[in-house]
């Protein structure tokens, strides 16, 4: 849309204004992550750090185990992406090429389970990890990470399979490829950037995830990211400085990630109605 | 008899074909079995039972849990809000998500840029945006409270999470900053793709922006708003790690939702029947949601 410039200055303004509005407690953040302890608990507070420690960054690692959540985070998030493809890939080049009865209905399920809450199995979940004898282990992210992507990022593979036209395929079938052969030679190729959008989606989801790592956790060096954050708020003196450092550290990875798919996951999300 | 066995031929292809299919899909069917589906049918099976403080049924009780939970005033208090809590959400983020949205349509200098800072709130991790915000919102040293009286936007600013109404609203403005983007990237997407010669002929026309927004702008993104609007109240409802984060449903459970009831029930109360029974109820209501969801979508892909 095109505005006259009487609009435009006015839209300019409107927009930075709204930016620092909904920016703030990134502001905050950026405040208090390089403040001192005694600059943190002052009131009233106040912007600018007196004295600028940069040590913090170096505390959260040394003082907090924030290296072991890390990779705890790291571990998980990897393994369900990893799982998540293996599953997800060849359930996505089914339904999207292969004719089967039951299609339908399996196309259905797959977009409907995406909306489930993971709270409403929370409880029965936890008695089947404490019955196979997984709680407070890697595995009991792994997999319930894995569970509740694999949904969306078989949809979202589905819609990438159906749009490579069929004739290629068709093609290297006919010079005498086996559909397996099609299947990693000819498809899985082309279908990277969807590849990559779904394993990044699915990464991002389980180094995010907050309820079933406080369910099923309960040892120090097994907690991941969300929950050892947590853990340090609601002591009795919370160090707001380096929860703020550590947030900052932890947000990092999944900012950058998170704009690499963010188009594809808006179009896969709005029903092919939105253009990447 | 040529016609016959090419019928049988094209058959036996189908066969091969549906087999691999099957193969392919056993894997996450299977996972999806046993770690979804599995688990919903036991919260369902548990509602209709008494349970033991360890989660393990004792006896058949029928409806029984229903009708302790129906009774209770808190659970339609704690419905009432989920729903409140819902459509004040939905409506905030998609007012929001237009107006962004209608900003970023604008052609200028640094507006991938603001684009992208717009997102942040979406592409960060909830857990830690809660974790912040709980420290924005600190009354005594928090930056929130300051800024806002030495702005002298409001000299008396509430103890946010201190009291059950503004708890509330704390709880519900931090649901409604996190779906903000995601409702102003879908609008954005939805109104580029809105041709352009429409604006250059109303602009001949001599028509105002206000007419243009409402005659060709708003009319050509109506069924995005649909399933935009849809997603956002699934995902709403669904907030858990918000409030759990900052209030623990507290003050009083002024800040209880369905989805944070069902978790303290379960694990904070051990009274693992009550909360699989209200898991049930939340789930019908998401099941209803999620399959009208469904058929928009399906809908929009024949056309």
């Amino acid at each position: 849309m095109k505005w006259r410039n009487r609009g435009k200055p006015f839209a300019i303004v409107v927009t930075i204004l709204l930016l620092l509005f909904i920016l703030f407690p990134f502001f905050v953040m950026l405040s208090t992550m390089l403040k001192s302890g005694q600059d943190v608990y002052t009131s009233p507070p106040f912007w600018f750090p007196k004295k600028v420690m940069w040590t913090n960054f170096i505390k959260v690692w040394t003082e907090y185990d924030l290296l072991g959540y890390f990779n705890s985070s790291l571990i998980i998030a990897i393994g369900a992406t990893i799982f998540n493809t293996l599953l997800s890939v060849p359930a996505a080049y089914a339904v999207s090429r292969l004719r089967f009865p039951g299609r339908k209905t399996i196309l259905y399920m797959f977009l409907v389970i995406q909306m489930f809450s993971p709270v409403i199995v929370v409880i029965s979940l936890f008695k089947i990890i404490a019955r196979i004898h997984l709680l407070d282990s890697y595995w009991s992210l792994i997999i319930t990470d894995t569970v509740f992507t694999l949904a969306f990022t078989t949809w979202m593979m589905n819609g990438y399979f159906k749009s490579i036209p069929i004739e290629i395929e068709e093609a290297a079938l006919i010079d005498g490829c086996t559909r397996v052969q099609t299947i990693t030679k000819i498809m899985l190729p082309i279908a990277v950037p969807g590849l990559v959008t779904t394993m990044i989606y699915t990464f991002i989801y389980a180094w995010n995830e907050f309820l079933f790592a406080l369910s099923f956790i309960q040892s120090k060096p097994k907690m991941p990211l969300t929950i050892g954050l947590y853990n340090f708020v609601g002591r009795w003196s919370t160090q707001w400085q380096y929860l703020t450092m550590s947030a900052f550290l932890a947000l990092l990875p999944v900012l950058l990630l998170f704009y690499v798919i963010e188009k594809r996951l808006v179009a896969g999300l709005a029903g092919g109605a939105v253009k990447e | 008899m040529s016609s016959q066995a090419v019928v049988i031929k094209k058959s036996k292809l189908l066969n091969e074909e549906a087999r691999l299919a099957y193969i392919l899909l056993a894997p996450a069917v299977i996972v999806l079995v046993a770690f979804m589906f599995y688990p919903i049918i036991y919260v369902f099976l548990m509602s209709f039972f008494d349970t033991d403080k360890l989660g393990r049924l004792r006896s058949f009780a029928a409806f029984k849990n229903y009708k302790v939970l129906f009774q209770t005033k808190d659970f339609w208090t704690i419905t009432g809000r989920s729903i409140l809590w819902t459509v004040i959400g939905v409506t905030t983020k998609t007012l929001f998500g237009l107006i962004i949205a209608l900003l970023l349509n604008i052609e200028y200098r640094g507006r991938k840029f603001a684009r992208m800072l717009f997102i942040i709130p979406w592409a960060s991790a909830v857990p830690i945006s809660a974790m912040l915000w709980q420290w924005v919102y600190n009354p005594e040293f928090g930056l929130l409270n300051f800024t806002l009286q030495a702005t002298g936007i409001w000299k008396n600013p509430p103890i946010w999470l201190g009291q059950p109404i503004s708890a509330f609203f704390a709880c519900m403005w931090v649901d409604i900053w996190i779906g903000i983007p995601f409702m102003s990237l879908v609008f954005l997407a939805g109104m580029q793709a809105i041709p352009n010669e429409l604006y250059e002929s109303a602009y001949i026309d001599g028509v105002n922006s206000f007419q243009k927004f409402f005659y060709i702008t708003l009319p050509g993104i109506t069924e995005l708003i649909m399933i935009a609007t849809l997603l956002s109240s699934l995902w709403t409802f669904n907030d858990f790690n918000v409030i759990y984060i900052l209030t623990k449903g507290g003050p009083g459970g002024a800040t209880d939702i369905l989805i944070t009831s069902v978790y303290k029930n379960g694990f904070e109360w051990l009274k693992f029947n009550i909360a699989s029974v209200m898991a049930v109820v939340t789930f019908l209501i998401l099941a209803i949601v999620s399959i009208v969801y469904a058929k928009i979508y399906f809908g929009r892909e024949r056309k």
